[in-house]
């Protein structure tokens, strides 16, 4: 089944076509596949959106945190643990103490407290927070990654469309990046075992002008058969190969060394710090979505301890990132958002610890369309359940696609269904867009 | 009112494409020759040229990768090229079914039929039942039966009960993984609420279909069934409602003892259950088996109109890159086949031929629809008339084992006896199943993404697992060769399985010319542009 158009009627195949021949056989790849990616990409379509290409750095908090050490603290309560909150720059909210520096940058940050998720299973729930969703038995969706690569990528782009870095062994295998039912045009390049990605330096044996010829060596005995024949599938592994000398040539991004030592220290010799700027650096380049997975928050005991040692880290790194984009004069284009599986319960256990619980957490997005300083959400007073502005997956990710400027409405074709980006229904929360 | 209005439309929809059999050719009339009366008649009424017969180095090679998973070596390309017999292909389609390497390529294709998550890589015994059941060309009803009736005492047909094992803990993929896999139809968006777009499809179809599956469960890693328990649902309008076997066709099964158990028998149960665990034996069965009268009601008359025309799509997917209906799991009234008169007729055919999948296979590719070129110079005609053959991306293994071959001195094909050459092909098909590990199954929408591109680029294991230039290789041989224009020659025969054009063979040669002094350094990079380049990649 071809994708081509949308409804797929003969006029679409006419322009193509016509398109095709005025453009010429350099552009044989990129007519040949009119998906919305292309499209955007193409000249003349859409100015307007890639103009504002706009960009995402996912903070993937795996193993869920705390939201009551964080974004939602309950001081006093019973549940509140030993912590205090702190007052921030927006008059009015309060976070966590472990999060001196974040409070003097509420102003760009928008908190989402009233997170009621439903699921507090480590594995399905990563894959509906990555996704918006559970998948069906007959539809596997794809993840915001694979969705943003899909719809803010461009098919000749010199960078990775989707970058996933997650080294920690915790969890790895329960969220990793998935392009559902998008395919491997838009699986994500996952950095699993180090910072620097495989297959993205040539081997020693061939010399770069060899590699560089021998591709051409390669497009040259493919025109012939290229040549009377037409196909998305076709398309699409010329498209592949012709990325793969920028790709490389993007390796020095993933290289920290490449930064000024002032940067570096900046955000700190931590690896969850590293890879936060790797991601700046990609992002900078015109990568669409990059997730930097920190695990290990899965604190069913000595919750304090643990948040005690990784919220200063994450407080850090968030903040200097912030700083960061800000003077680069890049933090209306690039949003932060951070998200875990779940948050953890307002009650301790027995080891001092929390557990899984996603009835009343928190999420935060910062930059882009949202408004900064706003908070929407309040749960009671222990920290046990949503009292008002609840938010789901749902509509977490129609905000985060709206304010991309992305309508969550939009729809993807698996056969002939139509799948949109959010299920049927479900709405961006406007109070927190700008 | 105006629901119910539709929906009647809907099955009247339905009944207009359930062709009379009156109205078909005669059953005795060969499926090539039936195939190419409806392909042909639809290509003549569009008013369309169609694409002509493809030569016969692209049939063999078409042929071999479809039906046994691999290219053709250059000696069965040559030998067939230059034989003079009438009927050449069909003593090769002959021979290819009748080779141990369809079985194993089938069985491949099946079970990334039945897992499509699995990439191909299911679990062992599935794919060791599917590969027996193809060499022994089981009929496909039967495979069906020993599906979903997973009997697992039986050593012989315990890998077909992997399928309902690994979905034992999820009833609603189960439901709609039977629904589309044997009857073509994706039910999954009835779960929630009758299907939006298409009447056929209710909540009570969705929920109908589950009861006949969700009894199942393990007992001590044995496959149980319950004879008793019902599903409630709550649809979107209305009362919530207790589910009532029943198939797609609404057709509803009366079960005698649909009502819950007492505690008394409860109790019984539990004791039997326990006692079966405890001898490591499969539990009792169910004197009424739901999974049982599934298989009944599925393959009793009318209803299995389904049955018979999911297996026919399938196999003409296989062999012509799209179905009769697309997409597969989309078989409804309204979304009617390219080719309704056709699918009925090989449908009725493989009915009465006892689900004889071989045959089925056999006529499918004997046909001339099957074997048009994929050129089309001008703006190709509608996808649907089959009046130009599609590009196939290869499978992870078609494209695996093709490299080993491509990558084999062709010498060493050669004068063998065929058990000695089969024995080879199947080592070359083994050698490459780890890098096939790393390639993407196509699915639907296939797209080749940058991953693929960066592994073949700049991975180790290309160069080092099949790139290499030792004795008995395709470089090694190169190696031995004087002139770079000879080596070019060779190098597009071994790749391609034709002679190279004149371009190609100055392209190459120039190439090589520049590297003077390093020619094996040439020739590996030159082999590498060969079987990256998408006259490899695809079955055109």
């Amino acid at each position: 089944m071809p994708r081509s158009s949308h409804c797929g009627s003969p006029e679409h195949s006419l322009n193509r076509r016509a398109f095709l021949g005025a453009t010429g056989a350099a552009s044989v790849s990129l007519a040949a596949d009119m998906t919305q990616l292309n499209a955007l990409a193409s000249p003349g379509v859409n100015d307007a959106l890639k103009k504002t290409q706009k960009r995402v750095i996912l903070l993937w908090l795996a193993g869920g945190a705390s939201q009551l050490e964080t974004f939602d603290p309950k001081p006093g309560a019973s549940t509140g643990g030993p912590f205090r909150a702190i007052k921030t720059d927006v008059p009015g909210v309060m976070i966590s103490e472990l999060m001196p520096k974040m409070a003097q940058r509420m102003k760009h940050t928008c908190i989402l407290r009233g997170l009621d998720t439903k699921n507090g299973d480590h594995g399905s729930a990563a894959i509906t927070m990555m996704r918006g969703r559970r998948n069906e038995a007959a539809v596997r969706y794809p993840d915001l990654g694979a969705v943003l690569a899909r719809e803010m990528g461009r098919a000749d782009s010199k960078v990775p469309d989707y970058v996933t870095f997650y080294t920690q062994t915790e969890g790895r295998s329960m969220a990793p990046g998935d392009a559902g039912f998008l395919g491997a045009r838009y699986a994500p390049m996952e950095l699993t075992n180090s910072n620097y990605p495989e297959f993205i330096k040539r081997l020693a044996d061939i010399s770069d002008l060899d590699h560089k010829e021998r591709s051409d060596l390669r497009e040259l005995l493919g025109k012939q058969f290229v040549a009377g024949r037409s196909s998305e599938t076709l398309s699409s592994q010329n498209e592949a190969y012709e990325r793969v000398r920028g790709i490389m040539a993007s390796e020095k991004l993933f290289d920290v060394t490449q930064e000024p030592q002032k940067v570096r220290d900046r955000y700190g010799p931590t690896q969850f710090a590293e890879q936060t700027l790797i991601a700046r650096r990609l992002v900078e380049a015109g990568v669409p979505f990059v997730r930097v997975g920190r695990a290990w928050w899965d604190s069913h005991g000595q919750n304090f301890e643990t948040h005690q040692e990784m919220v200063p880290e994450l407080d850090h790194v968030m903040a200097t990132l912030i700083d960061d984009l800000k003077d680069r004069g890049m933090l209306d284009d690039v949003m932060i958002v951070t998200l875990s599986e779940f948050g953890r319960t307002p009650s301790i256990n027995a080891s001092l610890g929390r557990d899984h619980f996603a009835s009343a957490w928190s999420s935060t997005i910062t930059g882009c369309g949202i408004k900064g300083g706003s908070v929407y959400g309040k749960t009671d007073d222990k920290g046990n359940k949503v009292v008002a502005e609840q938010v789901d997956a749902g509509s977490l990710f129609a905000t985060i696609y709206e304010a991309l400027g992305i309508n969550p409405e939009k729809n993807y074709y698996v056969g002939s269904r139509p799948v949109p980006l959010v299920n049927p229904g479900i709405q961006a929360i406007k109070q927190v867009l700008k | 009112m105006r629901l119910r209005l539709l929906f009647t439309t809907a099955l009247c929809a339905f009944t207009s494409i359930t062709v009379s059999a009156a109205d078909l050719p005669p059953a005795s009339k060969p499926i090539p020759q039936v195939i190419d009366q409806y392909i042909d008649a639809a290509i003549a009424e569009a008013g369309v040229t169609p694409a002509g017969q493809a030569d016969d180095a692209t049939l063999i090679r078409r042929l071999t990768l479809d039906l046994v998973g691999r290219i053709p070596t250059t000696a069965e390309v040559d030998e067939y090229v230059k034989s003079t017999d009438a009927n050449k292909r069909t003593q090769l389609v002959d021979r290819l079914i009748a080779s141990p390497g369809f079985a194993r390529h089938q069985a491949t294709l099946f079970e990334a039929m039945f897992n499509p998550e699995g990439n191909g890589r299911g679990s062992g015994a599935f794919r060791q039942y599917m590969v027996e059941a193809v060499k022994e060309n089981k009929p496909w009803d039967k495979i069906f039966r020993e599906v979903v009736l997973a009997n697992e005492s039986d050593a012989k047909t315990k890998g077909a009960a992997e399928f309902i094992r690994g979905r034992l803990s999820d009833a609603d993929k189960l439901t709609n993984d039977v629904s589309v896999s044997f009857f073509g139809v994706n039910v999954s968006c009835a779960q929630c609420h009758n299907h939006p777009l298409v009447h056929d499809w209710t909540q009570d179809h969705f929920y109908g279909m589950k009861m006949f599956l969700a009894r199942t469960f393990d007992n001590g890693g044995f496959l149980g069934e319950r004879g008793y328990g019902t599903i409630k649902y709550k649809p979107t309008k209305g009362p919530e409602r207790t589910a009532k076997m029943m198939f797609l066709t609404g057709a509803a099964i009366e079960d005698p003892n649909s009502k819950e158990p007492t505690a008394e028998e409860m109790k019984k149960e539990k004791e039997a259950l326990e006692k079966a665990k405890a001898a490591k034996t499969a539990p009792p069965a169910p004197k009424f088996s739901a999974r049982g009268k599934l298989v009944e009601v599925a393959l009793k008359d009318v209803n299995a109109d389904f049955f018979a025309k999911n297996i026919v799509n399938r196999m003409w997917h296989r062999y012509f890159a799209a179905g009769l209906v697309n997409p597969l799991d989309q078989m409804h009234s309204e979304n009617q086949p390219s080719h309704p008169e056709l699918l009925a007729w090989l449908a009725r055919d493989v009915a009465a031929n006892g689900y004889d999948l071989k045959r089925l296979t056999r006529g499918l590719v004997l046909s001339k629809a099957y074997s048009r070129g994929s050129k089309y110079e001008s703006s190709p005609p509608d996808s649907k008339l089959f009046a130009v053959a599609r590009l196939k991306p290869m499978t992870p293994n078609q494209l695996a084992t093709s490299l080993k071959i491509a990558a084999t001195d062709p010498a060493a094909f050669v004068g063998k006896k065929p058990e000695e050459l089969e024995k080879l092909l199947e080592q070359a098909e083994q050698a490459g199943r780890g890098f096939a590990s790393l390639i993407s199954q196509p699915g639907e929408n296939f797209q080749i993404g940058v991953g693929e591109a960066l592994l073949f680029s700049n991975g180790e294991r290309l160069t080092k697992e099949f790139l290499t230039d030792g004795n008995g290789t395709t470089l090694g041989r190169a190696k031995t060769m004087k002139e770079p224009k000879e080596v070019a020659e060779f190098l597009v025969k071994t790749a391609y399985g034709r002679a190279a054009t004149t371009d190609e063979v100055n392209a190459i040669s120039g190439y090589v010319e520049k590297r003077k002094g390093r020619e094996a350094e040439a020739y590996r990079q030159v082999l590498w542009a060969l079987v990256t380049s998408p006259e490899f990649r695809f079955s055109y």
